[in-house]
Protein backbone atom coordinates (compact mmCIF):
# COMPACT_ATOMS: atom_id res chain seq x y z
CA UNK A 1 0.00 0.00 0.00
CA UNK A 2 1.62 3.57 -0.78
CA UNK A 3 1.76 5.92 1.98
CA UNK A 4 3.50 8.58 0.51
CA UNK A 5 3.56 10.16 -2.70
CA UNK A 6 5.46 12.76 -3.82
CA UNK A 7 4.73 14.08 -7.53
CA UNK A 8 6.25 16.08 -9.90
CA UNK A 9 8.45 18.43 -7.36
CA UNK A 10 10.10 21.22 -8.10
CA UNK A 11 12.37 23.03 -6.03
CA UNK A 12 13.64 26.67 -7.11
CA UNK A 13 15.83 28.43 -4.91
CA UNK A 14 16.84 32.28 -5.68
CA UNK A 15 20.09 33.67 -5.01
CA UNK A 16 20.22 37.15 -5.73
CA UNK A 17 19.12 37.60 -9.25
CA UNK A 18 20.26 33.86 -10.01
CA UNK A 19 17.57 31.36 -9.75
CA UNK A 20 18.39 27.74 -8.96
CA UNK A 21 16.17 24.54 -9.74
CA UNK A 22 17.79 22.17 -6.74
CA UNK A 23 14.76 19.55 -7.81
CA UNK A 24 13.48 19.07 -11.24
CA UNK A 25 10.23 17.25 -11.36
CA UNK A 26 10.83 14.42 -8.75
CA UNK A 27 8.01 11.80 -8.45
CA UNK A 28 8.23 8.70 -6.25
CA UNK A 29 5.89 6.81 -4.30
CA UNK A 30 6.56 5.40 -0.38
CA UNK A 31 5.24 1.54 0.45
CA UNK A 32 4.29 0.68 3.94
CA UNK A 33 6.92 -0.84 5.81
CA UNK A 34 9.46 -0.27 3.65
CA UNK A 35 12.92 1.47 4.02
CA UNK A 36 13.64 3.50 0.88
CA UNK A 37 17.18 5.57 1.02
CA UNK A 38 17.73 8.68 -0.88
CA UNK A 39 21.81 8.47 -2.15
CA UNK A 40 23.80 10.68 -4.43
CA UNK A 41 26.20 13.41 -4.10
CA UNK A 42 26.72 16.47 -1.99
CA UNK A 43 24.61 19.01 -3.58
CA UNK A 44 22.24 16.41 -5.45
CA UNK A 45 18.65 17.34 -3.56
CA UNK A 46 18.53 14.62 -1.46
CA UNK A 47 18.21 16.31 1.81
CA UNK A 48 15.82 18.85 0.39
CA UNK A 49 13.19 16.15 -1.04
CA UNK A 50 13.26 14.81 2.46
CA UNK A 51 12.30 17.89 3.99
CA UNK A 52 9.47 18.31 1.63
CA UNK A 53 8.16 15.09 1.68
CA UNK A 54 8.03 16.03 5.62
CA UNK A 55 6.45 18.98 5.21
CA UNK A 56 9.32 21.13 6.58
CA UNK A 57 9.51 23.32 3.38
CA UNK A 58 6.96 23.59 0.80
CA UNK A 59 7.40 22.55 -2.98
CA UNK A 60 7.74 25.57 -5.53
CA UNK A 61 5.24 22.85 -7.51
CA UNK A 62 4.37 19.66 -7.47
CA UNK A 63 2.16 17.69 -5.02
CA UNK A 64 2.81 15.44 -1.64
CA UNK A 65 -0.01 13.22 -1.24
CA UNK A 66 -0.14 11.89 2.25
CA UNK A 67 -3.28 9.87 3.40
CA UNK A 68 -5.66 11.76 1.16
CA UNK A 69 -4.14 15.16 2.20
CA UNK A 70 -1.94 17.19 -0.40
CA UNK A 71 0.55 18.62 2.04
CA UNK A 72 1.63 21.55 -0.93
CA UNK A 73 -2.15 22.61 -0.08
CA UNK A 74 -2.51 22.52 3.39
CA UNK A 75 -2.55 25.51 5.90
CA UNK A 76 1.19 25.30 8.07
CA UNK A 77 -0.64 24.38 11.27
CA UNK A 78 -2.63 21.46 9.91
CA UNK A 79 1.47 20.35 8.46
CA UNK A 80 2.46 20.98 11.61
CA UNK A 81 0.37 18.66 13.04
CA UNK A 82 0.45 15.74 10.30
CA UNK A 83 4.15 16.22 11.59
CA UNK A 84 3.72 15.98 15.04
CA UNK A 85 1.00 12.91 14.82
CA UNK A 86 2.04 10.76 11.68
CA UNK A 87 5.73 11.47 11.04
CA UNK A 88 8.71 10.69 12.99
CA UNK A 89 12.56 12.43 12.46
CA UNK A 90 15.81 11.21 13.24
CA UNK A 91 18.63 13.78 12.34
CA UNK A 92 22.36 13.20 11.97
CA UNK A 93 22.68 14.47 15.47
CA UNK A 94 20.06 13.77 18.41
CA UNK A 95 19.01 16.52 18.92
CA UNK A 96 17.54 16.07 22.51
CA UNK A 97 16.09 18.50 24.93
CA UNK A 98 18.94 19.01 27.26
CA UNK A 99 16.25 19.69 30.18
CA UNK A 100 14.67 16.24 30.07
CA UNK A 101 15.27 12.99 30.91
CA UNK A 102 15.64 9.57 28.52
CA UNK A 103 12.05 8.82 30.17
CA UNK A 104 10.97 12.40 29.74
CA UNK A 105 11.95 12.80 25.81
CA UNK A 106 9.28 10.24 24.77
CA UNK A 107 6.77 11.26 27.41
CA UNK A 108 7.19 14.92 25.63
CA UNK A 109 6.99 13.41 21.74
CA UNK A 110 3.90 11.60 23.28
CA UNK A 111 2.45 14.87 24.31
CA UNK A 112 3.31 16.36 21.38
CA UNK A 113 1.58 13.62 19.01
CA UNK A 114 -1.83 14.18 21.33
CA UNK A 115 -1.38 10.39 22.22
CA UNK A 116 -4.80 9.18 23.43
CA UNK A 117 -2.90 6.83 25.43
CA UNK A 118 -3.90 6.70 29.44
CA UNK A 119 -0.52 7.27 31.46
CA UNK A 120 -0.24 3.31 32.29
CA UNK A 121 -0.52 2.94 28.36
CA UNK A 122 1.99 5.52 28.24
CA UNK A 123 4.63 3.69 31.09
CA UNK A 124 4.17 0.62 29.15
CA UNK A 125 5.08 1.76 25.93
CA UNK A 126 8.07 4.07 26.77
CA UNK A 127 9.02 1.01 28.90
CA UNK A 128 8.85 -1.47 25.64
CA UNK A 129 10.80 0.70 23.60
CA UNK A 130 13.28 1.75 25.93
CA UNK A 131 13.80 -1.77 26.23
CA UNK A 132 13.99 -2.53 22.23
CA UNK A 133 16.30 0.13 22.13
CA UNK A 134 18.64 -0.99 25.15
CA UNK A 135 17.88 1.84 27.10
CA UNK A 136 15.70 1.35 30.21
CA UNK A 137 18.76 1.44 32.49
CA UNK A 138 19.48 5.04 31.50
CA UNK A 139 15.29 6.23 31.55
CA UNK A 140 16.47 8.68 34.31
CA UNK A 141 19.55 9.98 32.63
CA UNK A 142 20.09 13.44 31.16
CA UNK A 143 21.51 13.91 27.50
CA UNK A 144 24.79 15.61 28.97
CA UNK A 145 25.31 12.08 30.17
CA UNK A 146 24.96 9.56 27.17
CA UNK A 147 27.36 8.89 24.47
CA UNK A 148 26.76 9.72 20.77
CA UNK A 149 25.54 6.05 20.48
CA UNK A 150 22.84 7.02 23.34
CA UNK A 151 21.87 9.66 22.23
CA UNK A 152 20.98 8.57 19.08
CA UNK A 153 19.29 5.68 20.08
CA UNK A 154 16.88 7.77 22.24
CA UNK A 155 16.37 9.66 19.00
CA UNK A 156 15.53 6.91 17.33
CA UNK A 157 12.78 5.89 19.93
CA UNK A 158 11.76 9.60 20.45
CA UNK A 159 10.88 9.49 16.88
CA UNK A 160 9.21 6.15 16.98
CA UNK A 161 7.30 6.57 20.27
CA UNK A 162 3.75 7.75 19.18
CA UNK A 163 4.03 5.06 16.65
CA UNK A 164 4.15 7.46 13.30
CA UNK A 165 3.31 5.95 9.75
CA UNK A 166 6.35 7.41 8.66
CA UNK A 167 9.89 7.83 9.74
CA UNK A 168 12.15 10.73 8.41
CA UNK A 169 15.60 10.01 8.91
CA UNK A 170 18.52 12.22 7.51
CA UNK A 171 22.43 10.83 7.91
CA UNK A 172 20.97 9.19 11.41
CA UNK A 173 24.31 8.09 11.36
CA UNK A 174 26.51 10.32 10.02
CA UNK A 175 27.70 11.75 13.72
CA UNK A 176 28.49 7.88 15.15
CA UNK A 177 31.69 5.92 14.26
CA UNK A 178 31.39 2.83 12.35
CA UNK A 179 30.29 0.53 15.33
CA UNK A 180 27.68 2.36 16.36
CA UNK A 181 25.94 3.27 13.08
CA UNK A 182 25.82 -0.45 12.53
CA UNK A 183 23.87 -0.66 16.04
CA UNK A 184 22.16 2.44 15.39
CA UNK A 185 20.57 0.83 11.81
CA UNK A 186 20.03 -2.74 12.99
CA UNK A 187 18.12 -0.78 15.82
CA UNK A 188 16.17 1.72 13.14
CA UNK A 189 15.29 -1.79 10.60
CA UNK A 190 14.00 -3.75 13.56
CA UNK A 191 12.06 -1.43 14.77
CA UNK A 192 10.60 -0.11 11.87
CA UNK A 193 9.91 -3.80 10.23
CA UNK A 194 8.31 -4.40 13.88
CA UNK A 195 6.12 -1.17 14.13
CA UNK A 196 4.85 -1.69 9.81
CA UNK A 197 6.66 1.99 9.66
CA UNK A 198 7.58 3.51 6.10
CA UNK A 199 10.72 5.28 6.32
CA UNK A 200 12.75 7.88 4.28
CA UNK A 201 15.94 7.87 4.72
CA UNK A 202 19.31 9.92 3.64
CA UNK A 203 22.31 8.97 3.30
CA UNK A 204 25.55 8.79 1.51
CA UNK A 205 27.36 6.31 3.23
CA UNK A 206 27.18 2.48 1.89
CA UNK A 207 27.41 0.11 4.98
CA UNK A 208 23.92 2.35 5.90
CA UNK A 209 22.56 1.69 2.57
CA UNK A 210 22.59 -2.10 3.09
CA UNK A 211 19.49 -1.91 5.53
CA UNK A 212 16.95 0.15 2.91
CA UNK A 213 14.97 -1.67 0.70
CA UNK A 214 14.94 0.41 -2.06
CA UNK A 215 17.68 3.11 -2.94
CA UNK A 216 16.94 5.39 -5.00
CA UNK A 217 20.21 7.82 -6.06
CA UNK A 218 19.70 11.23 -7.19
CA UNK A 219 21.74 13.30 -9.40
CA UNK A 220 21.62 17.40 -10.25
CA UNK A 221 18.15 17.49 -8.89
CA UNK A 222 16.53 14.19 -10.55
CA UNK A 223 16.21 10.93 -9.72
CA UNK A 224 18.37 8.66 -11.92
CA UNK A 225 17.62 4.74 -11.94
CA UNK A 226 17.18 3.11 -8.43
CA UNK A 227 20.20 1.21 -7.66
CA UNK B 1 4.61 17.94 30.22
CA UNK B 2 5.59 21.33 31.40
CA UNK B 3 8.80 22.43 29.32
CA UNK B 4 8.99 25.46 31.58
CA UNK B 5 8.94 23.25 34.75
CA UNK B 6 11.51 21.36 34.00
CA UNK B 7 14.20 23.62 32.17
CA UNK B 8 13.75 25.28 35.67
CA UNK B 9 14.59 22.45 37.59
CA UNK B 10 17.30 21.04 35.72
CA UNK B 11 18.97 24.68 36.03
CA UNK B 12 17.73 26.03 39.04
CA UNK B 13 21.06 27.98 39.57
CA UNK B 14 20.43 29.94 36.74
CA UNK B 15 16.89 30.74 37.51
CA UNK B 16 17.72 31.48 40.75
CA UNK B 17 20.06 33.88 39.69
CA UNK B 18 17.29 36.02 37.59
CA UNK B 19 15.07 35.26 40.26
CA UNK B 20 17.52 37.25 42.87
CA UNK B 21 17.76 39.74 40.53
CA UNK B 22 14.09 40.46 40.13
CA UNK B 23 13.95 39.65 44.05
CA UNK B 24 16.72 42.77 44.79
CA UNK B 25 14.97 45.09 42.15
CA UNK B 26 11.23 44.79 43.63
CA UNK B 27 12.58 44.63 47.09
CA UNK B 28 14.29 48.11 46.10
CA UNK B 29 11.03 49.62 44.54
CA UNK B 30 9.03 48.11 47.67
CA UNK B 31 11.14 50.29 49.41
CA UNK B 32 11.62 53.50 47.92
CA UNK B 33 7.60 53.54 47.25
CA UNK B 34 7.01 53.13 51.05
CA UNK B 35 9.91 55.90 51.20
CA UNK B 36 8.07 58.08 48.35
CA UNK B 37 4.59 57.57 50.13
CA UNK B 38 5.99 58.22 53.84
CA UNK B 39 7.50 61.15 52.77
CA UNK B 40 4.60 62.04 51.05
CA UNK B 41 2.49 61.46 54.15
CA UNK B 42 4.73 63.72 56.27
CA UNK B 43 5.05 66.24 53.84
CA UNK B 44 1.19 66.52 52.99
CA UNK B 45 -1.09 64.45 55.25
CA UNK B 46 -3.14 67.11 56.23
CA UNK B 47 -4.17 67.43 52.90
CA UNK B 48 -4.26 64.03 51.70
CA UNK B 49 -6.14 62.63 54.59
CA UNK B 50 -8.82 64.83 53.46
CA UNK B 51 -12.01 62.78 51.77
CA UNK B 52 -12.10 63.58 48.03
CA UNK B 53 -13.51 67.50 47.55
CA UNK B 54 -11.84 70.96 46.42
CA UNK B 55 -10.32 72.97 47.86
CA UNK B 56 -9.91 76.88 47.02
CA UNK B 57 -7.29 79.50 47.52
CA UNK B 58 -7.59 83.41 46.82
CA UNK B 59 -7.10 83.51 43.12
CA UNK B 60 -4.44 86.28 43.12
CA UNK B 61 -2.20 83.76 45.65
CA UNK B 62 -1.65 82.35 42.44
CA UNK B 63 -1.20 79.01 43.81
CA UNK B 64 1.04 79.80 47.07
CA UNK B 65 -1.62 79.15 49.53
CA UNK B 66 0.67 81.12 52.23
CA UNK B 67 -0.63 84.05 50.20
CA UNK B 68 -4.25 83.29 49.97
CA UNK B 69 -6.23 85.28 52.48
CA UNK B 70 -10.09 84.73 51.70
CA UNK B 71 -11.89 87.53 52.46
CA UNK B 72 -13.91 87.34 56.00
CA UNK B 73 -17.05 88.29 54.48
CA UNK B 74 -17.17 86.12 51.89
CA UNK B 75 -16.21 83.64 53.81
CA UNK B 76 -19.34 84.48 56.33
CA UNK B 77 -21.54 84.27 53.65
CA UNK B 78 -20.47 81.11 52.12
CA UNK B 79 -20.31 79.21 55.76
CA UNK B 80 -23.67 80.91 56.24
CA UNK B 81 -25.01 79.27 52.97
CA UNK B 82 -23.67 75.31 53.45
CA UNK B 83 -22.31 73.73 57.07
CA UNK B 84 -20.43 71.62 54.65
CA UNK B 85 -18.34 74.45 53.73
CA UNK B 86 -14.78 74.79 55.60
CA UNK B 87 -12.18 77.71 55.67
CA UNK B 88 -8.78 77.16 57.20
CA UNK B 89 -5.50 77.90 57.42
CA UNK B 90 -2.00 76.54 57.78
CA UNK B 91 1.20 78.68 59.37
CA UNK B 92 4.15 77.18 59.80
CA UNK B 93 5.86 77.83 63.19
CA UNK B 94 7.19 76.71 66.48
CA UNK B 95 6.54 76.31 69.97
CA UNK B 96 8.05 75.94 73.00
CA UNK B 97 7.66 73.17 75.84
CA UNK B 98 7.87 73.68 79.25
CA UNK B 99 11.84 73.16 79.07
CA UNK B 100 12.20 75.35 76.29
CA UNK B 101 12.75 73.28 74.25
CA UNK B 102 11.45 74.67 70.43
CA UNK B 103 9.27 72.06 67.87
CA UNK B 104 8.56 72.84 64.73
CA UNK B 105 5.11 72.40 63.79
CA UNK B 106 2.49 73.63 61.10
CA UNK B 107 -0.08 75.73 62.95
CA UNK B 108 -3.98 75.12 61.52
CA UNK B 109 -6.93 76.41 62.28
CA UNK B 110 -10.33 76.06 60.88
CA UNK B 111 -14.32 76.96 61.06
CA UNK B 112 -16.08 73.94 63.12
CA UNK B 113 -15.47 70.90 60.69
CA UNK B 114 -15.10 67.08 61.49
CA UNK B 115 -12.44 66.92 58.93
CA UNK B 116 -10.40 68.97 61.61
CA UNK B 117 -9.40 68.52 64.91
CA UNK B 118 -11.16 71.20 66.90
CA UNK B 119 -9.52 73.15 69.98
CA UNK B 120 -10.95 75.58 72.44
CA UNK B 121 -9.51 78.49 73.49
CA UNK B 122 -6.25 77.78 75.51
CA UNK B 123 -5.57 74.45 73.65
CA UNK B 124 -3.62 72.59 71.82
CA UNK B 125 -4.15 69.12 69.40
CA UNK B 126 -0.94 67.59 68.01
CA UNK B 127 0.23 64.56 66.11
CA UNK B 128 1.22 61.89 67.88
CA UNK B 129 4.76 62.52 66.66
CA UNK B 130 5.40 65.00 69.27
CA UNK B 131 4.77 62.43 71.94
CA UNK B 132 8.31 61.30 71.15
CA UNK B 133 10.01 64.56 72.06
CA UNK B 134 8.14 63.89 75.36
CA UNK B 135 5.03 65.87 75.06
CA UNK B 136 1.94 64.79 76.88
CA UNK B 137 -1.38 65.46 77.62
CA UNK B 138 -1.77 68.81 79.91
CA UNK B 139 1.77 70.20 78.98
CA UNK B 140 2.03 73.82 78.56
CA UNK B 141 3.07 74.90 75.47
CA UNK B 142 3.97 78.81 74.89
CA UNK B 143 4.72 80.76 70.82
CA UNK B 144 6.51 83.95 70.78
CA UNK B 145 3.96 85.28 68.86
CA UNK B 146 1.09 84.27 71.10
CA UNK B 147 0.73 85.99 74.46
CA UNK B 148 -1.24 83.23 75.94
CA UNK B 149 -0.81 79.68 76.79
CA UNK B 150 -1.34 76.56 74.72
CA UNK B 151 -2.34 73.53 77.10
CA UNK B 152 -1.97 69.96 75.45
CA UNK B 153 -5.63 68.60 75.20
CA UNK B 154 -5.09 65.49 72.59
CA UNK B 155 -3.22 63.72 69.75
CA UNK B 156 -3.84 62.85 66.60
CA UNK B 157 -2.92 60.30 64.04
CA UNK B 158 -0.97 61.35 60.91
CA UNK B 159 -1.22 64.55 60.45
CA UNK B 160 1.79 66.34 59.32
CA UNK B 161 2.31 69.23 56.66
CA UNK B 162 5.25 70.02 54.84
CA UNK B 163 7.12 67.67 57.50
CA UNK B 164 6.20 69.45 60.53
CA UNK B 165 3.54 68.20 63.26
CA UNK B 166 0.10 69.74 62.65
CA UNK B 167 -0.78 71.61 66.22
CA UNK B 168 -4.91 72.43 65.86
CA UNK B 169 -5.12 75.36 67.49
CA UNK B 170 -8.67 77.47 68.28
CA UNK B 171 -9.73 80.19 65.40
CA UNK B 172 -9.68 82.66 67.89
CA UNK B 173 -5.91 81.82 69.18
CA UNK B 174 -4.82 81.74 65.37
CA UNK B 175 -6.30 85.18 64.67
CA UNK B 176 -4.23 86.17 67.90
CA UNK B 177 -1.29 84.65 66.90
CA UNK B 178 -0.96 86.00 63.08
CA UNK B 179 -2.96 89.42 63.73
CA UNK B 180 -5.47 88.24 60.68
CA UNK B 181 -9.02 87.70 60.26
CA UNK B 182 -9.41 86.32 57.00
CA UNK B 183 -8.39 82.24 56.49
CA UNK B 184 -6.67 81.02 53.60
CA UNK B 185 -8.09 77.59 52.23
CA UNK B 186 -11.72 77.08 51.82
CA UNK B 187 -12.60 73.17 51.33
CA UNK B 188 -15.99 71.72 50.10
CA UNK B 189 -16.25 67.93 50.07
CA UNK B 190 -17.06 66.26 46.90
CA UNK B 191 -20.68 66.11 46.92
CA UNK B 192 -20.73 70.01 47.81
CA UNK B 193 -21.33 72.05 44.74
CA UNK B 194 -18.36 74.06 43.25
CA UNK B 195 -17.88 77.60 44.34
CA UNK B 196 -17.67 80.05 41.22
CA UNK B 197 -16.21 82.94 41.44
CA UNK B 198 -13.63 84.89 39.63
CA UNK B 199 -12.03 85.75 42.83
CA UNK B 200 -11.42 81.92 44.09
CA UNK B 201 -8.98 79.42 42.39
CA UNK B 202 -10.15 75.84 42.78
CA UNK B 203 -7.92 72.98 43.47
CA UNK B 204 -8.14 69.28 43.60
CA UNK B 205 -6.42 67.59 46.42
CA UNK B 206 -3.44 66.58 44.17
CA UNK B 207 -3.29 69.99 42.52
CA UNK B 208 -2.73 71.67 45.42
CA UNK B 209 -0.06 69.05 47.21
CA UNK B 210 1.62 70.47 44.13
CA UNK B 211 1.86 73.73 45.51
CA UNK B 212 3.57 72.66 48.56
CA UNK B 213 6.71 73.80 48.45
CA UNK B 214 9.96 71.07 47.71
CA UNK B 215 6.48 68.48 47.60
CA UNK B 216 6.66 67.94 43.74
CA UNK B 217 10.27 67.72 43.60
CA UNK B 218 10.57 65.39 46.23
CA UNK B 219 8.19 62.95 45.13
CA UNK B 220 9.05 63.21 41.15
CA UNK B 221 12.53 62.12 42.08
CA UNK B 222 11.32 59.17 43.84
CA UNK B 223 8.56 58.11 41.33
CA UNK B 224 11.29 58.45 38.56
CA UNK B 225 13.67 55.86 40.72
CA UNK B 226 10.70 53.56 40.86
CA UNK B 227 9.81 53.37 37.40
CA UNK B 228 13.38 52.99 36.28
CA UNK B 229 13.38 50.09 38.63
CA UNK B 230 10.14 48.59 37.01
CA UNK B 231 11.62 49.24 33.68
CA UNK B 232 14.93 47.69 34.74
CA UNK B 233 13.29 44.83 35.67
CA UNK B 234 11.15 44.64 32.97
CA UNK B 235 14.87 45.07 30.49
CA UNK B 236 16.19 42.17 33.02
CA UNK B 237 13.83 39.90 32.04
CA UNK B 238 14.33 40.54 28.09
CA UNK B 239 17.76 40.38 27.99
CA UNK B 240 17.87 37.50 30.67
CA UNK B 241 14.91 35.20 27.93
CA UNK B 242 16.98 36.48 25.64
CA UNK B 243 20.04 35.40 25.94
CA UNK B 244 18.67 32.17 26.92
CA UNK B 245 16.64 31.42 23.70
CA UNK B 246 19.37 32.70 21.64
CA UNK B 247 21.22 29.71 23.17
CA UNK B 248 17.90 27.34 22.06
CA UNK B 249 17.15 28.71 18.89
CA UNK B 250 17.99 24.91 17.66
CA UNK B 251 16.28 23.69 20.16
CA UNK B 252 13.55 25.77 19.09
CA UNK B 253 14.12 24.92 15.78
CA UNK B 254 13.88 21.23 16.41
CA UNK B 255 11.05 21.38 18.39
CA UNK B 256 9.20 22.93 16.01
CA UNK B 257 10.58 20.65 13.63
CA UNK B 258 8.73 17.38 15.38
CA UNK B 259 5.52 19.08 15.43
CA UNK B 260 6.01 21.64 18.91
CA UNK B 261 3.21 24.25 18.38
CA UNK B 262 5.05 28.16 18.62
CA UNK B 263 2.79 29.22 20.95
CA UNK B 264 3.59 26.05 23.34
CA UNK B 265 6.98 27.80 23.78
CA UNK B 266 5.68 31.09 24.27
CA UNK B 267 3.80 29.39 26.89
CA UNK B 268 7.16 28.11 28.25
CA UNK B 269 8.88 31.20 28.90
CA UNK B 270 6.01 32.93 30.19
CA UNK B 271 5.50 30.65 32.72
CA UNK B 272 8.95 30.78 33.94
CA UNK B 273 8.47 34.17 34.04
CA UNK B 274 5.35 33.70 36.09
CA UNK B 275 7.35 31.67 38.42
CA UNK B 276 9.90 33.49 38.58
CA UNK B 277 8.17 37.11 39.32
CA UNK B 278 5.43 35.25 41.63
CA UNK B 279 8.56 33.78 43.83
CA UNK B 280 10.41 36.85 43.97
CA UNK B 281 7.64 39.23 44.41
CA UNK B 282 6.06 36.89 47.14
CA UNK B 283 9.94 37.72 49.21
CA UNK B 284 10.08 41.08 48.19
CA UNK B 285 6.99 42.17 49.25
CA UNK B 286 7.16 39.75 52.80
CA UNK B 287 10.50 41.60 53.34
CA UNK B 288 9.02 45.29 52.54
CA UNK B 289 6.22 44.86 54.88
CA UNK B 290 7.89 43.40 57.62
CA UNK B 291 10.12 46.50 57.50
CA UNK B 292 7.11 48.54 56.98
CA UNK B 293 5.86 47.06 60.75
CA UNK B 294 9.45 47.58 62.41
CA UNK B 295 10.68 50.01 61.08
CA UNK B 296 11.65 53.19 63.56
CA UNK B 297 8.49 55.30 64.24
CA UNK B 298 10.32 58.40 62.90
CA UNK B 299 11.01 57.08 59.69
CA UNK B 300 9.10 58.02 56.70
CA UNK B 301 7.94 54.98 55.46
CA UNK B 302 4.82 53.87 54.75
CA UNK B 303 3.79 50.92 52.45
CA UNK B 304 0.38 50.34 51.30
CA UNK B 305 -1.53 47.15 50.50
CA UNK B 306 -2.82 49.18 47.66
CA UNK B 307 0.62 50.17 46.15
CA UNK B 308 2.49 46.83 46.95
CA UNK B 309 -0.91 45.46 44.61
CA UNK B 310 -0.24 48.16 41.56
CA UNK B 311 3.36 47.55 41.74
CA UNK B 312 3.24 43.50 41.71
CA UNK B 313 0.57 43.77 38.73
CA UNK B 314 3.18 46.52 36.64
CA UNK B 315 6.16 44.08 37.66
CA UNK B 316 3.71 41.02 36.25
CA UNK B 317 3.28 43.21 33.03
CA UNK B 318 6.44 44.52 32.52
CA UNK B 319 8.08 40.74 32.81
CA UNK B 320 5.60 39.32 30.34
CA UNK B 321 6.14 41.87 27.89
CA UNK B 322 10.04 41.21 28.46
CA UNK B 323 10.25 37.98 28.16
CA UNK B 324 7.56 38.12 25.38
CA UNK B 325 9.55 40.53 22.91
CA UNK B 326 12.66 37.96 23.78
CA UNK B 327 10.62 35.41 22.28
CA UNK B 328 10.20 36.68 19.08
CA UNK B 329 13.64 34.62 18.89
CA UNK B 330 11.18 31.83 18.99
CA UNK B 331 9.27 32.72 15.92
CA UNK B 332 12.36 33.30 14.02
CA UNK B 333 13.78 29.73 15.10
CA UNK B 334 13.92 27.58 11.70
CA UNK B 335 13.93 24.23 11.52
CA UNK B 336 15.32 23.44 8.73
CA UNK B 337 18.00 25.17 9.87
CA UNK B 338 18.29 23.47 12.84
CA UNK B 339 18.31 20.25 11.44
CA UNK B 340 21.07 21.31 9.11
CA UNK B 341 23.44 22.60 11.94
CA UNK B 342 25.12 20.54 14.67
CA UNK B 343 23.80 19.33 18.69
CA UNK B 344 22.22 22.26 19.90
Amino acid sequence: MTILTLENIHKTFKNGDVEEEILKGISLSLKQGEITALTGASGSGKSTLLTIAAGLQPPTSGHIYFESHDLAELKPDQIRHIRASQFGFVFQFAHLVPFLTVEEQLIFMLDVSDSKQNKQQRAAEIKRLLELVDMEHRRTAYPASLSGGEKQRIAIARAMVHQPTILFADEPTASLDSKRSKEVMTLMRNLTKELGITTLMVTHDQDTMAYADHMIEMKDGCLSQPV
Amino acid sequence: MNLGWKEIKRNKIRFVILGSIVFLVSLLTFMISGLANGLSQDNAALIKNLPDGTLYLEAEAEGNYSFSSIDSEFQEDLLAMSDEVTAFSIQMGFVDDQDDKQHSVAFVTSTASDDFAHADHGEVILDQSLKEDGIAVGDILTNQQFDGELEVVGFVEESKFSHAPVAYINIQDYQDMYRTESLQILYTPEEQAAINTEHLQAYSPAEFLNTIPSYQAEQLSLNMIIWFLVVISGMLFGIFFYMMNVQKIGLYGILKAVGVKTSALFKMIWLQMLLITIIALAFSISLSHLFNLFAPAGMPFHLTAITTIQLSVIFLIIGFAGATISGFQIKKAEPLQAIQQGES
